[in-house]
């Protein structure tokens, strides 16, 4: 269980990365590598050339942004987990972080290499749509803001070209937003069998926004707008939680393996969908 | 009770006592400072120089015919030392062994045909592990595809091309037999009523943390190969690697490394020593080949049973159990390295601690595109155990009695033993109600009941499941005989020995005939031995001997080894004890009548005085012979060696009425966990967890205590989480880890409260039992009992495993669909 | 075949060494520097057992390639003590039987040396977060966690 071979590459800053992305257009880049090298070793994927960015100045960083947060696209997961303002301004990220990997993964990991993985059972691109997070790719060519929700296209592809890079992630300041994140997975740590986050808005009592958003129960992770229009500009009380439930479970198109089987993960996308939706609704305000 | 055969007289010399200092002490182990430092040497720490590195090509295919195979690019890719095909292996090695008669032949490389996913098609000899996989992708092979064979039940009607082994005709059923012990259809004919259940265990295995592997070298000039390798039994029967690989027995030179764990799967490592061997030889370099993960899911050899039972239980309304019907098709994989050893096993304690009086079982061992079976922790007998205790709760619950009293109604009691079941083996000695009450102590189950219904009325689901268990240990090679269709593998002995020395200073030396693999040899061992001479385990020093210097040795597996190597130490340290009498009864001019062993010096009795150390006497015993008595049996030095046999074993019936006396000593367990189950998600926690284990004489209570803490979460992993899941293509779809679920710390229970009973055994040194397998053995039919407690107001029944969150969940779905 | 030349400090020790591009610290570490205490259970990130310290944290050597340790300080299970001078963390391991067939353990520790540097005193819940993503098939994990506790008493005694 060994990689195959590949050039490699490193860069020292930003610019030099995006040099070495437009000049080898067989290379993508190696962050914190703890999937990319891990499906190296079993030679499901054979990049030709590695840049690793992992001595990139400048691309690990946690910072106010307007009354949201700006995190760096190199921030490794620890750090982003224990952050006390992305606990503050982003608490459905903190609370994702509750299931996500181990600490050792997560030491080396980054925020940035996770989302431009894509795997379509991961946690944080979830989040990501749920918040409305803003990514901002960079490539030789200049800068462009990608939505979260147009940045996940399928499994382990994202609206990133081979020459750019993902730099920061913009999370949006929360307001008085509920918010909410479970999961079930076999094993505590695992990829997710079925993933929900949630985020409300209320005002005098009706939902005026709401995002319901699914991972792992298909391409990528997506809003579940049925559910979504369950909720909107109605009272978040049983029945309209149950509605939601029963449009989340219908909104999705799940996949059986050996986890656990579509109807299972249909199931828990209903049950995930109530318990989410009650604890955001008691965080509203 | 002649049906069931004759009980011999014990042989046993050191009765269990109160006053012993080092047995029964938790003392710290011998092994660890090496191991917590980094210096334990795993196989493969095994460095050698020009060493190169093996890697295999696998199939990709369950079952087809190799049409062709070209390794001409892998053969020039630079540092390629040797590409071997199945052909080539065939050339230089005859078939693996086996312990089945008539044999299903198994090639180290697939020669001709591939049988599972994962299968060794060619292996490669590079200077690099990396080279040698870069090499093993430009081979090219062009496969026939042939219909794969995956389910069990599916293969007993297999013909023409679905057949994995032709020359042994038109079938995949590697053997079919019924065996009746006692009035089988008497007593269903007496049963007021019978329960009738379908249970499906589902394949898991050992899964060590450190893979198979070997480190083989050949020197031209002598002909010998030496194999350094993580495998027990190296000392009972290696010569087959010999045999395997075409030489002579003396010509092969196996040399255990440590293990990092076993749990049953390197109880006879072969295949991968012998490729490793086969390369060495055909590069003229040693050769290492470590299993990386893959090899060990897809082809390790030792995947554990994988059966379907349909189970009937037949009693009286009073709840009297009368006997045991059992029609099971075992599917066996691809191979069948040790027969059905795995059925002896379950028949060693099949009736579970109850009184049933008689036994069918109709058994169909089947051959599918599959890894074959090994050992795991149980070898079979834990799946036995499921069903019956299944059974019983089952029996429970259409009675309307207590799960628990019925139980007790039909345990043996403890003036029964020695009892012999119905199949022939001997239970020799225990304390079934002592170990219940015990547990239901420690489990504290008013408490929880008083939970389960508070949380009922909240809407959550707490349930309590209880189970018992046999523990058999020490099995007895008696047990390969009765299954085999042809006379083969006909022993009868199965001993482990010991060499021991104690130098001119009065230090000892103990050469241990087994390997270390993850248990505690070299710290049972000193307790015994320090017990024996009353000397300091300090002053011991352990290590092991390599078959050139080995004595006939079974090895740790079935739970032999503490009760074996303490018979065998008890024997050395006899011999040792009797001359260091003659000698100091020489010395000090005194009786040796007069004499006793204490605190390291051999005394005369009633004159404190009078003394002289082990060190004194053995210095004059390598040095000083004309001090010593003149007999020429009398050597110079002072050392022993002892080879102890079975402490309990007969043949079997001729006439097949039973087995004879095979797995005789006899431990027992109950375990009750508390659960929770999320109805929602079917996910399972544990909110409690009591295991009492009842295994004798115990040498040393802290590590019988890992081995129970340890099996139980693999038992845990086995009834929630762990399944080699083939598709219906015959692809293992859980071959990583991240799909074959061991349980994390999360996944365990916090605590798992562990108590003892010490009912010693009759038959062995200081009353020993084994304890090696018993918590994976108790856990699963207790965590069954367990949800389905907690599901009883919707009215759950489990039959099978592993209950992952999805199909604990599938069932609640259809108990909630019939309620509504 | 192409080469890139690295420097790295092992257990205080500096050593400059070619590698591959593709090679794993846990090989480089294994087999260029025959430091084999550091072991390989699963080479693809789940079983934890090749743990070592990078930069002051854990990482797993089988997810992490060699040349992205240039110029980076590792410390392995065998800078940690040695026996006539175990670390703490090791001596706790052997009081409390916190190991079996020794196969995990060197990850182990050094996960358990991590948490213990910045959590002195960690309850049973840290102790659970902080080993979840190490396995071991032969304890039941209870013994590791009554060790890491004894050790964690251990090194505040030795502070105190």
């Amino acid at each position: 269980m060994k990689p195959p071979r590949f050039r490699y590459l490193r860069a020292e800053s930003v610019d030099g990365a995006l040099r070495a992305l437009a000049d080898n257009p067989d290379s993508r880049p190696l962050a914190g590598g703890q999937s990319l090298i891990a499906m190296m070793n079993l030679r499901l994927v054979r990049p030709a050339c590695l840049v690793d960015i992992n001595r990139v100045a400048g691309l690990g960083y946690i910072r106010e942004d307007g009354d949201g947060v700006a995190i760096g696209a190199l921030t490794r997961h620890n750090d982003v987990k224990h952050s006390d303002l992305v606990r503050a301004r982003c608490p459905l990220l903190t609370e994702a972080y509750e299931s996500i990997a181990h600490h050792t993964v997560r030491n080396r990991g980054t925020l940035g290499g996770n989302l431009c993985h894509a795997d379509p059972s991961s946690e944080t691109p979830a989040v990501m749509v749920a918040v409305g997070a803003t990514l901002v790719l960079q490539s030789v060519g200049g800068r462009r803001e990608v939505a979260a929700e147009d940045f996940f296209q399928g499994p382990y592809e994202t609206a990133a070209r081979q020459d750019e890079l993902l730099v920061e992630i913009r999370l949006p300041g929360r307001g008085a937003e509920g918010w909410a994140f479970a999961e079930v997975s076999n094993r505590h740590g695992d990829f997710a069998i079925a993933v929900i986050a949630t985020t409300l808005r209320l005002a005098d009592g009706r939902c005026e926004a709401a995002r319901v958003v699914a991972s792992a129960v298909g391409e990528h992770a997506a809003r579940l707008r049925p559910a979504e229009d369950a909720l909107t500009g109605g009272a978040i009380d049983d029945a309209a939680i149950e509605r939601a439930a029963e449009a989340a479970a219908g909104a999705v198109d799940p996949h059986s393996d050996s986890h656990a089987d579509a109807v299972y993960r249909r199931d828990a996308v209903a049950a995930l969908t109530r318990r989410t939706l009650r604890r955001a609704a008691e965080r509203c305000g | 009770m002649s049906e069931r055969g004759h009980i011999p007289e014990s042989r046993q010399r050191e009765k269990p006592r109160a006053d012993l200092k080092w047995i029964g002490k938790s003392m710290k182990r011998v092994e660890d400072p090496r191991l917590l430092v980094g210096k334990g040497v795993y196989t493969d720490d095994v460095n050698l120089p020009e060493m190169a590195h093996a890697a295999v090509l696998r199939s990709p295919h369950a079952h087809a015919r190799i049409v062709s195979i070209d390794v001409s690019k892998a053969a020039a890719l630079p540092g390629v030392l040797c590409v071997m095909t199945g052909a080539d292996a065939a050339a230089v090695c005859d078939p693996l062994p086996t312990w089945a008669s008539p044999p299903v032949l198994q090639p180290a490389i697939a020669h001709e045909r591939v049988r599972h996913v994962g299968e060794a098609v060619a292996a490669v000899a590079a200077e690099d592990r990396y080279i040698a996989e870069d090499a093993c992708e430009l081979i090219e092979v062009e496969y026939a595809p042939l219909p794969p064979v995956v389910d069990p039940e599916e293969a007993l009607a297999s013909t023409g091309d679905a057949v994995l082994h032709p020359d042994r005709g038109d079938t995949n059923i590697a053997l079919e037999r019924k065996l009746t012990f006692g009035p089988v259809e008497e007593d269903f004919a007496a049963a007021d009523l019978v329960i009738e259940r379908r249970f499906r265990w589902p394949r898991s295995g050992g899964q060590p943390l450190e893979t198979v592997g070997a480190v083989a070298s050949y020197d031209e000039g002598s002909g010998r190969f030496t194999i350094q390798c993580n495998t027990s039994m190296y000392n009972y029967c290696g010569w087959m690697i010999a045999d395997t690989l075409r030489v002579a027995p003396h010509k092969l030179n196996i040399v255990p490394t440590l293990a990092g764990g076993s749990f049953g799967s390197k109880m006879f490592v072969h295949k991968v020593p012998i490729i490793a061997a086969a390369l060495a030889r055909a590069a003229g370099q040693p050769v290492k080949f470590m299993e990386d993960r893959i090899d060990n899911t897809t082809s390790c050899d030792n995947h554990a049973s994988d059966r379907v039972y349909y189970a009937k239980l037949a009693l009286k309304r009073d709840g009297t159990l009368l006997s045991l019907k059992t029609r099971i098709i075992d599917d066996y994989g691809a191979y069948f390295q040790f027969g059905v050893g795995q059925h002896g096993n379950a028949l060693s304690q099949c009736v579970g601690p109850y009184r049933i009086n008689s036994v069918e079982v109709d058994l169909a061992a089947v051959l599918t595109n599959k890894c074959q079976q090994g050992a795991y922790r149980g070898f079979g007998s834990e799946v036995a155990n499921f069903v019956i205790e299944r059974l019983v709760d089952a029996a429970a619950d259409e009675l309307g009695m207590d799960r628990i009293a019925l139980r007790r109604q039909n345990f043996i009691q403890p003036d029964q033993f020695p009892y012999l079941i119905p199949t022939g083996n001997m239970y020799d000695s225990g304390n079934y109600q002592a170990v219940l009450d015990e547990t239901l102590k420690l489990a504290d189950v008013e408490h929880w009941r008083a939970k389960q219904a508070e949380a009922r009325a909240e809407g959550r689901h707490i349930g309590i499941g209880i189970a018992t268990c046999q523990e058999r240990s020490v099995f007895s090679a008696t047990e390969f005989w009765m299954w085999n269709l042809e006379p083969g593998v006909e022993w009868t002995s199965s001993p482990d020995g010991v060499s021991v020395k104690i130098d001119p200073t009065g230090k000892a030396f103990v050469t241990l005939h087994s390997p270390f693999w993850g248990n505690s040899p070299e710290t049972v061992a000193a307790q015994v031995l320090a017990e024996q001479l009353t000397i300091d385990p300090a002053d011991i020093e352990i290590t092991y001997s390599d078959t050139d210097q080995g004595l006939n040795s079974t090895g740790p597996g079935g739970s032999r080894f503490t009760v074996m190597v303490t018979g065998a130490i008890v024997g050395a340290a006899g011999k040792i004890r009797e001359k260091l009498l003659r000698i100091a009864a020489h010395l000090m001019e005194a009786d040796v009548r007069d004499l006793a062993l204490e605190d390291g010096a051999v005394h005369v009795k009633g004159v404190p005085d009078m003394k002289m150390s082990i060190a004194e006497l053995a210095d004059k015993a390598h040095y000083y012979r004309l001090s010593m008595p003149d007999d020429l049996d009398l050597t110079s030095g002072l050392d022993a060696t002892y080879v102890y046999d079975h402490p309990v074993t007969t043949l079997p019936d001729a006439d097949e009425r039973h087995m004879g006396i095979f797995y005789p000593i006899m431990g027992h367990s109950c375990h009750i966990p508390v659960v929770e189950v999320d109805i929602e998600t079917g996910q399972v926690h544990f909110l409690h967890y009591a295991a009492v284990h009842d295994c004798g004489t115990m040498v040393n209570p802290m590590t019988l205590e890992g081995h129970i803490r340890g099996g139980t979460v693999n038992g845990i992993g086995t009834a929630l989480f762990e399944e080699f899941r083939y598709d219906e293509a015959g692809q293992l779809t859980t071959a990583l880890w991240t799909d074959y679920l061991i349980p994390t710390i999360k996944e365990s229970p916090a605590d798992i409260v562990v108590g003892h009973v010490e009912t010693p055994s009759p038959f062995t040194e200081y009353g020993v039992k084994g304890g090696g397998e018993g918590g994976r053995m108790g856990g699963p039919p207790a965590i069954a009992a367990a949800i389905e407690d907690a599901l009883k107001p919707l009215g759950v029944t489990i039959d099978s495993l592993p209950l992952l969150p999805s199909r604990l969940r599938a069932l609640i779905r259809e108990a909630q669909a019939k309620q509504a | 075949m192409e080469r890139e030349t690295i420097s790295v400090t092992v257990n205080g020790r500096a050593y400059e060494r070619q590698v591959e591009p593709r090679r794993l610290l846990s090989d480089f570490l294994r087999d260029d520097l025959r430091l084999t205490g550091t072991h390989v259970g699963c080479e693809h990130g789940v079983c934890g057992a090749c743990t070592v310290m990078m930069d002051g944290v854990t990482a797993r050597s089988c997810l992490t390639f060699a040349v992205m340790a240039d110029g980076a300080e590792i410390e392995t299970i065998e800078g940690l003590g040695s026996v006539d001078a175990m670390h703490p963390v090791q001596r706790a391991f052997w009081e409390k039987h916190g190991l079996q067939c020794g196969f995990c353990t060197p990850g182990m520790l050094m996960t358990a040396v991590e948490l213990l540097e910045r959590n002195s005193d960690p309850s049973v819940d840290d102790i659970r977060d902080a080993i979840s993503g190490n396995l071991c098939r032969c304890t039941g994990y209870q013994t590791i966690v009554d060790s890491i506790r004894y050790a964690a008493h251990l090194m505040r005694e030795d502070g105190a």
